[in-house]
């Protein structure tokens, strides 16, 4: 069976049980075992990397030890954990200078980076060690009347320098994911921007700014939901709706579908068992058209 | 990002300073054609803030309105700007070498200090409480394990970790 | 061998020089070295009656080896060479040396030292002169005939050019038709003429004038007696040596034979395939028997392979009246002798898709230049209608994009230097045609840097075409608005611009053309990282190769405009000329000896040479030996140095001439500081010592100086070798990487030293003993500072123990 040490990063433990019920449920039923590791801390995200890059890099490069002792890949549900993780494995792999420095550093705590792990995003678990194929073959319920927006956030795909989900351009992996699952994927203006979940608590004005403008422009398009891929996006847009209305007087009232969640609903499992209902949005539009 | 953080000296100007950062590097291959600007989602909404005037203003050697302003911190580094540069020049990146300079010069919106006492506290920045806990086992999910926090530190204080103040007038 | 009988010419440059050094010692020195047969002195003998002196003593066989001490050495060398050869000795029988610029003058605070490393480099140059051997003239035929690859218009001037001058000129062109971009471009700046117009033929006797410039189709070029013209063909190998090259060449067949075919056009009328128009961007359709356009030349049909039916179809054979339509023509190949090459493939524009945020790919209303060019001419697939290509309607709002592919690191980081100028020129061909377009472009920078061209700037401004500086992010499609949107912001006002567009026509770069890495590969030779052209030196040599006899031009080497393609063209004309004209090569057999019995065939030395003048020729059958070709062979002897086996040597820089140079040059110090023996090769590393002495720099005259061809040639067990002589520091200077006269000697003996310096720790020799520095001619300076930095580091290491010694 194929394993995966699983990465949790902070919020979504802490705030998410509909991603990491639906992600586990997900996995465990294809067949990928989860293993939890003791030990991992933060990723070390944006605001850790603005306080100072250097340790958060050798923060990261600590937590790839502790699965490389393991002897297990990483899978991280969160778009900002795949970026630190995954970008500072592959900034190791290729700069020899940088991997001299982090261990020095590393060192300090009886740690060295090997470079013999791979760090994947939940995507890339389901598209390369699962496949479309298998996929579609165990959907028990097709979201065929599904038009689904997918939104990626930023962290999944760039900078594509150091991450290789998918072409930064015109990414297909969700859309393919989707389309496995029955659904219809849309195109929408500026699918490729932010969210504006990292200006929260700095320019909330802005951070809403850039969420108002994802809803109108996927609502535009004739969603019925947004799939996303990490919390950071989901409550920006989950939550943002309730401040858009009250900052704009605009009801957009469009549910905000994590893909782990859309893809657990259509192998089949109750939309009890994933905390749907911890939604600010009410998930009910697209439970009653996958019933 | 191959350097290694070499802290500013007397005869440095602003711009080497910053390429002398982890992050900073690319900064001098800037040609402002403006790529960036058209390519962030913010500097569209938000007036106050244009990667390509952050790059020049770096480039020129502006310090001080960099470094106490608000601009720097209003990037989501989002990297669509890093994406398309033609000039390779790694925006984002750059933005992170400004913020950890001027965080070191004790400027920074208050919320990074939050972030930090967080970290340091718990190796976590969102703290899990015990209705967290409670609610994890009523869902059936795992209990969570231990986080090596004392290791964490060790790291913070070998990288050189300054944590940010709060500042009482500020925001 | 006649016993050498050595003259030794001192000169002291008019008193300049025996104010510091004691010339009554130096006499008294050289005249107890054995085979001296002469001492002279006086103040010059490079001209006048010191040169006769140096005359008259070969003429009256008192000596037959000649030592000149003589200051300017580089210049005078030249006429003492011929005069000491008109007086019947061999000119190679002869060693000069600079007293003045290597001794007198950088050392002339201390005139005892300056005096004891005279002797030292006197001594050298008699040793050197006594094992000298003569040198022959090579001798070899060439033909007078050039190959001319590419007929754009750098090809066909060229081709007049040197069929005006009497040479056979073959002229291949892979197209089925002439004149390259500029057939398609319509239009040229700075005259804003037709672009397919050529400087005339002088065979064109009937209509020529001294100042004529004639259309490609009536200016008598495929009338030229000696030029012979391929299309549809291609260079497939190319065998042989400068002057000899035999080409083969592959013509793929045209099926219309061309000393039959009419041009009536029947055979088109008939022909039932539609087949997309390539040459018109795809923007019409054409038959699959066609004429480009109406203009093109040659003036003959031809068939489009890939969309005919062949005898499914023939309607076009049974409408010729002529019978020209031949549908069983085959690929023939052809065999071509010709002493030069010309290579003018050209460029072509970088393919937009790659941008992926500006959806070339995907919107047909997103064009390039060359595309809207086919738009503006009015031969053109819209008779010269500007359009949207997706719906056929007219484009009123146009926005350029500038630098598409160019100054982009990610895919052409250089300027492709001339798409600011067509940008410009054809905005203000579209407003001219069409006064109510709307028309903006977007540009990161402006640039117009010939005469006219900043002209073509201010007259888009004074017809309202909008500038906007700022390079757009994105290109998208508004379903809605039915337009493009153009995603920019104006960097001077620090705004946003949502451009809307009917029509965005990139600016996009100019790489080289189809097939340029393959013709290099064929032809052996370099390309620029840019994957351009290599020209052998763009300052001095432009048009020039490695390989002699083999020129570039045109756009091959660069994207360029058309006066300046045209001047690269006439410049490629007289350089193959110059090189044709006598029938022969000749040179000084200066070259590579291979002696075969130590050739343990490792195949080092001829992936080395430079010139790629080494083979690795079968003698028996399971043994290879390397053989050296005379005419590629350039002398620099990076063979020498390279060869494990030391089977290789060069004429006039043997290993035991050096060795007798070195241990001279060590044998007397006079000085208190530690020997330093720098060995620099002859170009920019000699010069550069040169120029520290004519500027007057000092440095210690314990530093000696060994002249060799390159510094490519200099073997670790030379260095050994200096060491054991008594230096106690070596230098290598060579030249600058990029500035190598022999392309690759400096970056090898780089390499070499990193490796030597290994070496020498294992036999116990601290590695800093040894550096290599690169420095040009006027960078004396560096070399006196290098010259002072090596005495110091070797005087603080103390004298070398050498592994033996006690
Ligand atoms: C859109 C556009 C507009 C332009 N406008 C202007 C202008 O207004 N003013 C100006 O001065 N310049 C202009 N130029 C530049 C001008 O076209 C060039 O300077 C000129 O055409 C270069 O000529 P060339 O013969 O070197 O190359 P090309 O015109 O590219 O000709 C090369 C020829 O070699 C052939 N060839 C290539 N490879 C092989 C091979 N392996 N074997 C045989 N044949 C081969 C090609 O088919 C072609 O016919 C423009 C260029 C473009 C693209
Ligand atoms: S995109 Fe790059 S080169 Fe252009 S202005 Fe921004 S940082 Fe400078
Ligand atoms: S990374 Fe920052 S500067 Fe760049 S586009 Fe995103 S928000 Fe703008
Ligand atoms: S000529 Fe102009 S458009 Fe072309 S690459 Fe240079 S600056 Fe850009
Ligand atoms: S001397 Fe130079 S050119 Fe001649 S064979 Fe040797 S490496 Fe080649």
């Amino acid at each position: 069976m194929t394993s995966y040490a699983i990465f949790l990063g902070c919020t979504i433990p802490a705030r998410q049980p509909n991603y990491e019920l639906s992600a586990r449920k997900t996995l465990e039923k294809l067949g990928v075992e989860l293993v939890d590791l003791d030990g991992f801390t933060c990723c070390c995200p944006p605001p850790i990397q603005s306080i100072n890059l250097e340790s958060s890099q050798a923060i990261a490069a600590y937590n790839i030890c502790l699965a490389e002792e393991a002897g297990l890949d990483i899978v991280a549900l969160c778009n900002g954990c795949f970026e630190s993780l995954a970008m500072v494995n592959a900034a190791l792999k290729k700069d020899k200078e940088l991997k001299t420095h982090v261990n020095e550093v590393l060192a300090k705590v009886g740690k060295e980076y090997q470079g013999t792990i791979e760090v994947k995003h939940f995507l890339q678990v389901l598209m390369e060690d699962i496949g479309l194929e298998k996929i579609k073959a165990n959907v028990v319920k097709p979201l065929n009347k599904l038009n689904v927006a997918p939104f990626y956030g930023c962290h999944s795909l760039r900078p594509s320098k150091l991450l290789q989900l998918d072409d930064p351009e015109r990414p297909q992996i969700l859309e393919n994911l989707l389309e496995a699952l029955g659904a219809t994927p849309l195109e929408y203006r500026n699918k490729l921007k932010c969210c504006g979940g990292l200006l929260k608590g700095i320019s909330d004005d802005t951070a809403l700014a850039l969420a108002r403008e994802k809803l109108m422009n996927t609502t535009k398009a004739g969603a019925d939901c947004i799939s996303t891929l990490c919390p950071f996006c989901f409550v920006a847009l989950d939550i943002g709706q309730i401040q858009v209305k009250s900052k704009y007087q605009e009801v957009y009232d469009i549910p905000i579908m994590h893909y782990s969640e859309l893809i657990a609903l259509a192998l089949g499992v109750d939309p009890e068992e994933l905390a749907i209902k911890s939604h600010k949005v009410k998930a009910d539009k697209v439970l009653e058209k996958i019933a | 990002m191959p350097h290694h953080n070499t802290k500013e000296n007397a005869n440095m100007s602003f711009s080497e300073e910053v390429t002398h950062r982890h992050g900073g590097e690319t900064l001098t291959a800037c040609y402002q054609c403006g790529t960036c600007a058209s390519s962030c989602p913010v500097a569209r909404l938000d007036a106050r803030f244009n990667p390509r005037e952050i790059i020049k203003l770096s480039l020129l050697g502006e310090k001080q309105e960099i470094l106490t302003g608000d601009a720097i911190w209003l990037c989501t580094s989002c990297f669509n700007c890093q994406e398309r540069c033609p000039q390779d020049v790694e925006i984002a990146d750059v933005i992170y070498a400004l913020r950890n300079i001027a965080l070191e010069a004790g400027n920074s919106p208050n919320i990074y200090a939050d972030f930090a006492s967080a970290l340091i506290a718990d190796g976590r920045i969102v703290a899990i409480s015990k209705f967290v806990e409670k609610k994890r086992e009523e869902y059936g999910l795992p209990p969570l394990k231990a986080v090596h926090v004392e290791a964490l530190n060790t790291i913070l204080s070998a990288t050189g970790f300054t944590k940010p103040e709060k500042k009482e007038a500020s925001q | 061998m006649e016993q050498p009988k050595v003259g030794v010419f001192l000169s002291d440059c008019g008193k300049q020089l025996s104010d510091i050094l004691d010339f009554d010692a130096l006499t008294n020195f050289v005249k107890n070295v054995p085979n001296v047969a002469l001492i002279a002195r006086g103040s010059e003998f490079w001209r006048g009656n010191g040169l006769k002196a140096i005359v008259d003593a070969i003429k009256g066989g008192k000596i037959n080896r000649v030592v000149v001490a003589e200051s300017l050495p580089k210049l005078s060398e030249v006429n003492i060479a011929q005069a000491v050869s008109d007086a019947g000795l061999n000119s190679y029988l002869v060693e000069v040396i600079d007293l003045k610029d290597h001794c007198a003058w950088p050392h002339r605070s201390a005139p005892a030292e300056a005096t004891e490393k005279a002797k030292a480099m006197l001594l050298s140059a008699i040793e050197r002169a006594k094992l000298l051997e003569p040198i022959e003239k090579l001798e070899f035929p060439t033909l007078k005939s050039a190959l001319i690859i590419g007929g754009g218009i750098a090809g066909m001037q060229t081709a007049v050019d040197l069929a005006d001058l009497g040479f056979e000129v073959n002229l291949i062109e892979k197209a089925p038709f002439l004149g390259g971009l500029a057939a398609r471009a319509g239009r040229f700046f700075p005259t804003d003429d037709c672009a397919i117009c050529i400087q005339s033929p002088s065979s064109d006797v009937k209509t020529i004038t001294h100042t004529s410039r004639k259309c490609v189709y009536r200016s008598g070029f495929s009338e030229i007696p000696n030029l012979s013209i391929l299309t549809n063909a291609e260079v497939v190998s190319v065998e042989g040596v400068p002057g000899n090259y035999k080409v083969t060449i592959e013509k793929k067949p045209r099926y219309v034979d061309a000393d039959k075919c009419v041009v009536c056009g029947k055979c088109a009328e008939v022909c039932p395939v539609e087949t997309p128009d390539e040459y018109n961007a795809n923007l019409n359709n054409r038959k699959a028997i066609y004429l480009n356009v109406p203009t093109v030349h040659p003036q003959i049909y031809a068939i489009d392979e890939d969309a005919c039916k062949f005898q499914e179809c023939a309607k076009c054979v049974a409408v010729c009246p002529t019978n020209a339509i031949d549908l069983g023509q085959q690929t023939e190949q052809v065999t071509l002798n010709v002493g030069s090459i010309v290579v003018a493939t050209g460029f072509k524009e970088f393919d937009s898709s790659n941008i992926k945020e500006y959806h070339y790919d995907e919107y047909p209303d997103v064009i390039t230049n060359l595309e809207l060019a086919r738009m503006i001419d009015g031969f053109g697939p819209t008779g010269g209608k500007i359009i949207r290509p997706s719906d056929g309607k007219p484009a009123k709002k146009i926005v350029f994009v500038q630098c598409a592919g160019s100054r982009d690191r990610r895919y052409n980081p250089y300027c492709s230097s001339i798409c600011c100028m067509i940008s410009l020129k054809n905005a203000s061909l579209v407003k001219e045609a069409n006064p109510d377009a709307e028309i903006s472009i977007c540009y990161i920078d402006i640039r117009t840097t010939g005469r006219e061209h900043e002209y073509y700037y201010e007259r888009a401004r004074d017809m309202g075409i909008k500038f906007v500086k700022g390079r757009p992010t994105e290109i998208y499609n508004d379903e809605e608005k039915g337009k493009l949107i153009v995603d920019v912001e104006d960097a001077l006002l620090k705004r946003f611009l949502d451009l809307e567009a009917d029509l965005v026509v990139l600016a996009a770069a100019m790489v080289p053309a189809e097939g340029t890495a393959e013709l290099a590969e064929i032809l052996g030779l370099d390309l620029e990282a840019d994957g351009f052209f290599k020209e052998y030196n763009a300052k001095l040599r432009p048009t020039e190769t490695k390989k002699r006899g083999i020129y570039l031009c045109g756009g091959a080497t660069f994207p360029k405009d058309a006066p300046t393609a045209s001047l690269h063209a006439h410049s490629a004309a007289m350089k193959a000329a110059k090189f044709l004209t006598s029938g022969k090569i000749v040179k000084d057999q200066r070259t590579a000896i291979i002696n075969e019995d130590y050739c343990g065939d490792c195949e080092f030395c001829p992936v080395m040479c430079p010139y790629g003048a080494i083979t690795l020729e079968p003698t028996t059958e399971d043994h290879f030996v390397a053989k050296v070709n005379e005419i590629l062979c350039e002398g620099c002897g990076v063979c020498v140095g390279t060869c494990p086996l030391n089977a290789i040597e060069l004429r006039h820089s043997r290993p035991n001439q050096m060795s007798a140079q070195m241990n001279a040059l060590l044998s007397v110090n006079g000085t208190s500081k530690p020997l330093v023996l720098a060995f620099c090769c002859q170009e920019c590393g000699h010069t550069a010592v040169d120029s520290s002495g004519m500027a007057k720099m000092e440095y210690p005259a314990n530093v000696r100086i060994i002249k060799v061809p390159c510094a490519g040639i200099v073997r670790v067990n030379q260095i050994l070798e200096a060491y054991k002589a008594g230096a106690q520091a070596v230098m290598i200077v060579g030249c600058k990487t990029d500035g190598c006269h022999y392309e690759v000697g400096s970056a090898k003996a780089e390499k070499k030293m990193d490796m030597a310096k290994i070496l020498l720790k294992e036999y116990g020799i601290e590695p800093e003993r040894l550096e290599m520095f690169k420095m040009v001619f006027i960078e004396g300076a560096q070399f006196a500072e290098a010259a002072k930095m090596m005495t110091e580091r070797a005087a603080k290491l103390g004298t070398l123990k050498l592994m033996g010694d006690s």
